[in-house]
């Protein structure tokens, strides 16, 4: 049936034919029996026609190439068309079919292509001399190809100077990528010369944005011979910020910064203009930006107000908003980042959430304790407590300022948070008897939570110590047994006590069990690694944070191979790729979006399924070697449940919620199983709210 | 810069159009498919996957930047280490062509002109990578519109008054082309006629803001927006003056515009291009306090909120601060995930003439987003509008919104009171019709 439209004698019923040809392509049908049909339809006046003939070509061109020879002639006749757009069409067509047999044809019109009087002309076939280099390099250097895109730099249609551009640079990546080292004397190199260099900057203001970013992108490369110059080529580059399309102005950014390492002033604000796309667009600014004020935090200062969350904000969104807002908190806009994170509480949810803004939080933490007003500091206080479960032995250096404000809690969670900073640190405080000393004296007046942990803390502090503390522990236990109320610090005291006296060395592994560390490197990517990555603003480097390496396999499939980037490695990139082996165990800033990667899981991926992993095992065959464990246990179950329900229980961070879940299944504590879900409700709310 | 294609796919996560991915193996385009379908199957709501998704299966790995457009995906897979921006970019111009094009972007309409979509792929993206033309202007030489083909195949005469030369005639292409490309600025083909010259402007203003629980303003934002359509003949060069241009800051600009003219004169001098443009987008501070930049928010909404066990009450009362009408405002609460029913009354108080009806406003609960929607469409001046009611949730404590969303219109105001103060064009010599008009918008978080 449509073979028979195919060879209507009517235009239109031959045109719908072909539609309908393409149409059931679409959907996957094998319509390739009708090529000869379709062939026929060709050579025709109607361009739309034409244009859907070539579609099919292009589709049939890998699987039958034996076919699509027959099309070679009909190529070349419209590669002479007088209507350019008819020569474009059949030149770019060529180029994409991939059908070695057709390749031959393809020099002769390409030849006159680019000498075409049309730019339209010009411009499309400079890619495709890109393109006949990726399938058979020595028909482009034999034929002078690369002599004549070289020339077309100089073309008067800044257009066909971007395509140029692009074209050369795709054959230098090709050339550079197939063969090591020496490649500097191999012609189809692309190095931008100084002469070079004044045309592209002359291109670039009249060219469409994406020859733009295809002309900064070769700006990028090249070497400048002294700092004038440097500046020269920022002064042309930076009016680009003022451009609509913001990969321009990513890409404008980029030149930036490989010209003279530095930020400035001038890029705040298209920054912030990118703030008002939409969110796609916003999450890779933000990811770029983040970057960006690693390196400078003081850039974007005054405009924190922007990186507000809307409740209607993608989480994706709220993420990267909240990592950088307190990137920015400094002394100036602390109050308005305070209120905006609503209560303390949300910093040290951000503190475990986002690892990488932990120190910054405890920075922003201190700040608040040393205003001294009291209920600041009890807050922070049992934060600060969240963030040292969450990251042991980080941010010991704090601990001064805590106990300095210990007359200043009255709420029996800031209390307990204390305390237990003490307990957990008593061996680098030197006079944690003396601070416990203090609890233990008011003991009977405390209440129930925190005389727990003040037993806790004491017979911790006297493992830790013994010798300095013998006299605490004794009237604690004394206290606590004698004339305590509460039949849970009673039943506590006397299980510490006859751990005391029968296996010291048990209450030790039983009280001192320590919560696996996880490390965490202190800033999000390494110094080494964040000079690498802004000379890649705008790349999927910078949104990932990670140098293209560790992600960019291979390049383009069939074209290129493995060598590709290994061939560029220089020595710095090698130094650069032992940080990255070492950062890969540790952790960038990668919230589970890449799972698929083949590496070792990080950051919260790692520690989200820490109850699987060797560490995890350790940790609970761990508490579990002393037959007494199970009795006791109960305790070090208790005591992350007791802790933890002030807090822990509606930390945000899962990673928290799966380490404390094994506890409780393993000390048979009579939470009930589903806690874990219970405390998910309250987390994704308190998310939501952001 | 590689974007390798670009996939359309419908509601359901099926392809309904991609591009040749002639140089890629055939399961290449799939596997970005099942990628980007598996995460947003996994993802716990949505808004939860990110925007670019990694795909690491391939020797090659790639990645696959998507957006939602009318409950399709488009999506743009990239490889090598591409700017994501370019992708995203390039999406939404492509997404602005096919709404030029069809007016609505839905599966009907791409499905029913699979051919122009496909002509257009082919248009705006090389099979190397490279996206080619994406204005609007240029394109419409090469790949014919619907409305245009209709009207080709209507008319028997071929002199439409109003539609430019170049589009006449069957064969558009070979005159066409000659027009577009040979034309020395990228944006503008050469050779325009119009025998009625007019260009209109629109300002439009977007106010971004979030309201504390307090009442005090956090953070408002005002970003403006010159939208501009031309219908100049030949190459019309413009100068476009404003009274106040120090209004607006952070300026970016199409690429017609000359920079340098900008700095020093802060006038606009520019040769448009043909049809609808952005002129520029500016975003606007007031001048007096340099430390908080916020802009007023031109109305003020008092929540009295009651939370109960298995659902609440509440009482809003809205409140205009401006002189002028507020037009189509529009409150949303979101009331829980675990949230039934809602119930409530409306009413009106305040200065103005008291008309207390179904006019001043609407309710609606849709129980599936378990949004409460509340619309006034005319909001006179310092007017009171009430809306009092109740919702009822399956769980004891019910978990709302803390935040309302309200957006709102106001019809020939600006923020930032710019204005224009006048259009001068040399190089023709032709009268034209010159328009501007204003228009602002808003869209508040208030939080409670």
């Amino acid at each position: 049936m449509l073979s028979v439209d195919l060879n209507s004698e009517y235009r239109d019923k031959r045109k719908d034919a072909i539609k309908r040809v393409i149409a059931s392509m679409t959907v996957g049908k094998d319509v390739s029996g009708l090529f000869p049909d379709v062939l026929k339809n060709m050579q025709t006046d109607d361009l739309e026609q034409k244009k859907l003939v070539y579609l099919y070509l292009m589709n049939y061109a890998k699987t039958q190439p034996e076919l699509v020879i027959l099309a070679v002639n009909t190529f070349v006749k419209d590669s002479e068309d007088p209507n350019p757009l008819v020569r474009a069409l059949a030149i770019r067509t060529m180029g994409c079919l991939r059908a070695e047999k057709i390749i031959d044809y393809l020099c002769d019109p390409l030849q006159r292509a680019l000498r075409d009087h049309n730019p339209y002309v010009r411009k499309t076939a400079a890619l495709c001399a890109a393109k006949l280099y990726d399938l058979k390099p020595e028909l482009v250097i034999e034929n002078g190809f690369l002599d004549q895109l070289r020339d077309m730099i100089s073309d008067s249609n800044p257009m066909v100077v971007a395509n140029t551009v692009a074209a050369l640079t795709d054959i230098h990546i090709s050339a550079t990528s197939n063969q090591p080292s020496d490649s500097t004397s191999d012609p189809a190199v692309f190095s931008i010369t100084s002469a070079i260099l004044n045309k592209l900057l002359i291109a670039l203001n009249e060219c469409s944005e994406w020859g733009r970013v295809a002309i900064l992108n070769a700006l990028a490369r090249y070497d400048a011979t002294d700092d004038k110059e440097s500046e020269h080529i920022c002064e042309r580059v930076v009016p680009q910020f003022q451009h609509v399309n913001g990969s321009v102005v990513l890409a404008a950014m980029k030149v930036i910064m490989i010209h003279i390492r530095n930020l400035i002033r001038k890029m705040a604000p298209p920054i912030v203009t990118l703030l008002s796309s939409p969110p796609e667009v916003q999450w890779v600014a933000l990811r770029n930006i983040n970057l960006l004020l690693q390196k400078r935090s003081d850039l974007l200062s005054n405009e924190m107000r922007v990186f507000f969350c809307k409740y209607n904000d993608p989480l994706y969104v709220k993420i990267e908003k909240l990592d950088i807002m307190v990137r920015l908190a400094s002394d100036s806009n602390v109050d308005a980042l305070l209120s905006e994170l609503k209560d303390i509480k949300a910093i040290g949810q951000t503190a475990i959430l986002i690892e990488s803004a932990a120190e910054r939080c405890v920075n922003v933490l201190l700040e608040l304790i040393n205003t001294r007003v009291s209920y600041v500091v009890q807050e922070a206080v049992v934060v600060m407590k969240d963030i040292f479960r969450k990251y042991p032995l980080t941010y010991e250096g704090v601990i001064p300022t805590l106990c300095a404000n210990l007359e200043k809690l009255d709420e029996p969670e800031a209390k307990t948070s204390l305390i237990w900073i003490i307990g957990e640190y008593a061996d680098k405080i030197d006079n944690a008897d003396e601070l416990l000393g203090i609890f233990v004296d008011s003991f009977i007046e405390e209440s129930y939570q925190v005389q727990l942990q003040t037993l806790t803390a004491v017979v911790k502090l006297f493992l830790k110590k013994p010798d300095s503390s013998q006299g605490v522990v004794q009237r604690v236990l004394n206290t606590a047994t004698k004339d305590c109320d509460s039949p849970d610090v009673r039943d506590r005291a006397y299980i510490y006590w006859r751990l005391l006296s029968t296996d010291p060395g048990a209450a030790k592994a039983v009280v001192l069990a320590h919560r696996p560390p996880i490390s965490i490197p202190r800033t999000t990517v390494s110094p080494a690694l964040l000079e690498e990555l802004l000379g890649e603003i705008s790349s999927l480097a910078s949104v990932y944070h990670k140098p293209a390496q560790t992600f960019v396999g291979h390049g383009r499939v069939g074209a290129d191979s493995v060598q590709r980037k290994g061939s560029e490695i220089s020595d710095a990139q090698k130094a650069l790729q032992t940080v990255v082996a070492g950062q890969q165990a540790e952790n960038l800033l990668d919230l589970g979006d890449d799972s698929a990667q083949d590496e070792q899981p990080s950051g919260l991926a790692a520690t989200q399924i820490l109850p699987s992993t060797p560490a995890a095992a350790n940790f609970l065959s761990g508490t579990s070697a002393n037959p007494l464990d199970d009795l006791v246990s109960i305790f070090g179950g208790m005591e992350t449940m007791d802790t933890g329900a002030g807090s822990l229980s509606t930390a945000l961070s899962p990673t928290v919620t799966s380490l404390s879940s094994p506890f409780e299944g393993f000390g048979g504590s009579p939470a009930p199983p589903s806690q874990p879900a219970q405390n998910a409700q309250p987390q994704e709310d308190l998310l939501g709210l952001f | 810069m590689a974007i390798d294609g670009l996939i359309i796919l419908d509601p359901t996560g099926r392809p309904i159009i991609q591009s040749s991915y002639t140089t890629y193996p055939a399961a290449y385009p799939l596997l970005h498919i099942e990628a980007l379908n598996n995460a947003l199957a996994k993802a716990p709501r949505e808004g939860s996957v990110d925007p670019v998704i990694y795909v690491g299966e391939l020797s090659c790995s790639s990645a696959c930047c998507h957006v939602e457009v009318g409950g399709m995906r488009f999506l743009a897979t990239i490889s090598g280490d591409v700017d994501p921006l370019i992708a995203f970019a390039f999406l939404d111009a492509f997404i602005e062509i096919l709404q030029d094009y069809f007016g609505v972007v839905s599966v009907a309409t791409l499905k029913d002109n699979f051919d122009i979509v496909y002509q257009l792929l082919e248009e705006t993206l090389d099979s190397s990578g490279h996206p080619l033309t994406t204005s609007p202007n240029l394109l419409s030489d090469i790949v014919l519109s619907p409305s245009l083909i209709s009207k080709l195949l209507a008319s028997v005469s071929p002199a439409t008054p109003g539609v430019p030369s170049v589009r006449q005639g069957g064969s558009f292409g070979s005159n066409g082309a000659s027009g577009a490309f040979t034309s020395p600025i990228p944006w503008r083909k050469a050779g325009v006629r119009h025998n009625h010259n007019e260009i209109l402007f629109d300002v439009v203003e977007e106010m971004r803001g979030i309201v504390g629980k307090n009442g005090t303003t956090l953070v408002s934002n005002v970003f403006g927006k010159i939208e501009s359509n031309s219908k100049l003949s030949g190459t019309p060069d413009l100068t476009l003056t404003f009274t106040n241009p120090n209004v607006m800051t952070d300026c970016a600009f199409h690429p017609c515009v000359r920079l340098q003219k900008w700095t020093r004169d802060n006038a606009l001098s520019f040769v448009p291009p043909e049809g609808r443009f952005i002129l520029a987008d500016y975003q606007y501070r007031p001048p007096q306090s340099a430390l908080v930049s916020n802009v007023p928010i031109p109305l003020s909404l008092k929540a009295n909120m009651d939370m109960g066990e298995f659902g609440g009450t509440f009482a809003l009362t809205l409140t205009s601060r401006l002189i002028k009408v507020m037009e189509n405002l529009e409150l949303k609460f979101y009331l829980g995930e675990d949230a039934t029913s809602a119930q409530c009354t409306l009413s009106s108080a305040g200065s103005s003439v008291g008309s207390v009806g179904s006019a001043d406003g609407s309710w609606s609960f849709n129980s599936r987003t378990k949004m409460l929607q509340w619309e006034i469409l005319n909001m006179r001046s310092s007017g009171s509008w009430i809306l009092r009611g109740s919702w009822t949730s399956k769980i004891k404590a019910p978990r709302p919104a803390h935040a309302f969303q309200i957006h709102f219109e106001i019809p020939s105001y600006s923020f930032s009171s710019l204005k224009v103060d006048q259009l001068r064009l040399s190089s023709e010599t032709y009268k034209m019709y010159k328009g501007v008009r204003m228009r602002s918008k808003g869209s508040i978080e208030w939080r409670w």
